[in-house]
């Protein structure tokens, strides 16, 4: 009896997993998506609006949902009035804390954080070419993750089925 | 006043000494200038001083604290709230207006497009000058600009070197004719006053909101062009008394006799030692052969502060 109940929760664990893993890979290219977005905000506020950084950011946290707004909103505070963090400072530290929430992995992240360093600190012009780079490695990324999801994403649901009955049967 | 408004705009390492200076001498000062690699400097009434790590005032430069690049790079980052794309403009013309009306100048290395400059690029030196409001200080100008056959003010151009006092006095004007606090009896209340705040240091504009007091029947036209601004003031404010900062260019020339002809009394301010001086320019000499100024009053600061040095009427 204790041998069946133990095998259901192996089975279900492993479904899980496989599904937990499954929307991790599906995440990733909306999240870049997201991030895309928000970019090309941030250059029209920037471009057009000339809007200071911390509004602009806001502003930018403000249409983002999920966890990639909270970067932008994390990135914001730290250059509040009366603060004396740069932009590459609060950038860097906003990655740090929120970037684990997201399903993003190393190639933006270090694309992310190389715009930070540049962010705020030249010419209009310069601003939105550094922001279109940005877009663009992201652009390429959200393709390869695009990709990933079609050929992982089912495989996970049901590798994380399949290997949680290979456990059961293994230990019957 | 404390030197408290300007604390926030600088990086820690230099916050911290700035803030621990005397009182008495944070009351005095004029002038912050901040080099990269030299000492930290403070200017007062009486003259200057070395800024040590502990806020202690130094005579001489060494042990006083030196600002690093990374300083310099993080105050020119404060200074425009980490936007200087915001700012283009400003740092072509090599200087940029603060929250609080301090206008802060800046040198460095600059970028020339056509040989002339786009940009400044590296700004290693920084002039923090610290704006103060001198409430009252105009109540020894008015009496001599008054027009009573009008019952308003001559048309009239202040005169004085630069750090003496001509911005806190055209606008504590302003703030006196727009209030009608008017020495004499007889001129029945304010008049509508419009000021062209090019550099936002007469009314310390925040988002267009001015700051200083400049009295209750004013309009300002902040951060634009004296030329331009008069011409708009003129046309859709219906300013009975138009003030401007630091005329000297042939298009402010054409925008006070746009006013003048529009009947509207302009105040304006110009760099110079003296009258003649100033009449050296060519654009202010143009409009003394006009006779568009009435009434010329040359400050000179003392140790008492300022004061009229000598006024011209021209008739």
């Amino acid at each position: 009896m204790i041998k069946l109940i133990g095998a259901v929760c192996i089975l279900f664990a492993g479904t899980m997993l496989g599904f937990y893993q499954s929307l991790q890979i599906s995440s990733r290219p909306r999240q870049i998506r997201q991030t895309i977005q928000a970019l090309q905000r941030l250059e029209t506020e920037i471009s057009y609006g000339y809007n200071p950084l911390p509004d602009a950011l806001f502003t930018v946290a403000g249409t983002t949902a999920g966890p990639v707004g909270s970067l932008f909103a994390e990135a914001a505070s730290g250059l509040k009035d009366g603060g004396t963090d740069s932009v590459r400072e609060s950038w860097s530290n906003a990655v740090e804390r929120c970037w684990g929430s997201t399903a993003m992995k190393r190639t933006e992240r270090e694309a992310f954080l190389q715009l930070g360093s540049v962010l705020g600190i030249s010419g209009r012009e310069d601003q939105a070419k550094h922001l279109r780079l940005a877009a663009s490695i992201l652009q390429a990324e959200e393709e390869a993750a695009a990709e990933d999801n079609r050929r992982f994403g089912k495989m996970w649901r049901s590798l994380g089925m399949l290997a949680g009955a290979l456990i059961v049967i293994l230990m019957y | 006043m404390s030197l408290m408004p300007i604390l926030t705009l600088l990086p820690p390492a230099l916050r911290e000494p700035v803030a621990r200076l005397p009182a008495e001498l944070q009351k005095r000062a004029e002038e912050l200038r901040i080099r990269e690699g030299r000492p930290l400097e403070i200017v007062h009434s009486e003259g200057y001083a070395f800024v040590g790590p502990n806020g202690n005032p130094l005579g001489q430069a060494a042990g006083s604290c030196i600002p690093t690049r990374e300083d310099c790079a993080k105050l020119l980052e404060l200074l425009t709230r980490h936007s200087i794309y915001s700012y283009e403009e400003e740092l072509k013309r090599g200087y940029i207006t603060v929250e609080g009306g301090h206008r802060v100048g800046l040198a460095g290395r600059t970028v020339l497009e056509e040989s002339r400059v786009k940009q400044i690029r590296d700004v290693s030196g920084f002039n923090i000058r610290i704006a103060r409001e001198v409430t009252g200080c105009g109540r020894k100008v008015l009496p001599h600009i008054m027009d009573y056959g009008e019952r308003n003010v001559h048309h009239t151009l202040i005169v004085s070197p630069p750090q003496h006092g001509k911005t806190t006095m055209i606008r504590d004007l302003a703030r006196m004719i727009s209030s009608g606090e008017w020495p004499e009896a007889g001129f029945a209340g304010g008049r509508k006053v419009g000021i062209v705040d090019e550099r936002s240091e007469i009314a310390a504009g925040v988002r267009g909101v001015p700051r200083f007091d400049v009295g209750p029947r004013t309009d300002v036209m902040d951060g634009c062009p004296k030329s331009e601004g008069m011409i708009m003031m003129i046309r859709s404010m219906s300013p009975e008394v138009l003030v401007a900062d630091e005329i000297g260019r042939p298009e402010d020339a054409y925008a006070i006799h746009e006013a003048v002809h529009a009947g509207i009394r302009v105040i304006a301010t110009a760099h110079g030692s003296s009258l003649e001086d100033a009449l050296r320019r060519p654009v202010l000499r143009e409009l003394a052969e006009d006779r568009v100024f009435r009434r010329v009053v040359v400050l000179r600061k003392g140790p008492g502060g300022v004061s009229v040095e000598s006024v011209s009427e021209i008739e």
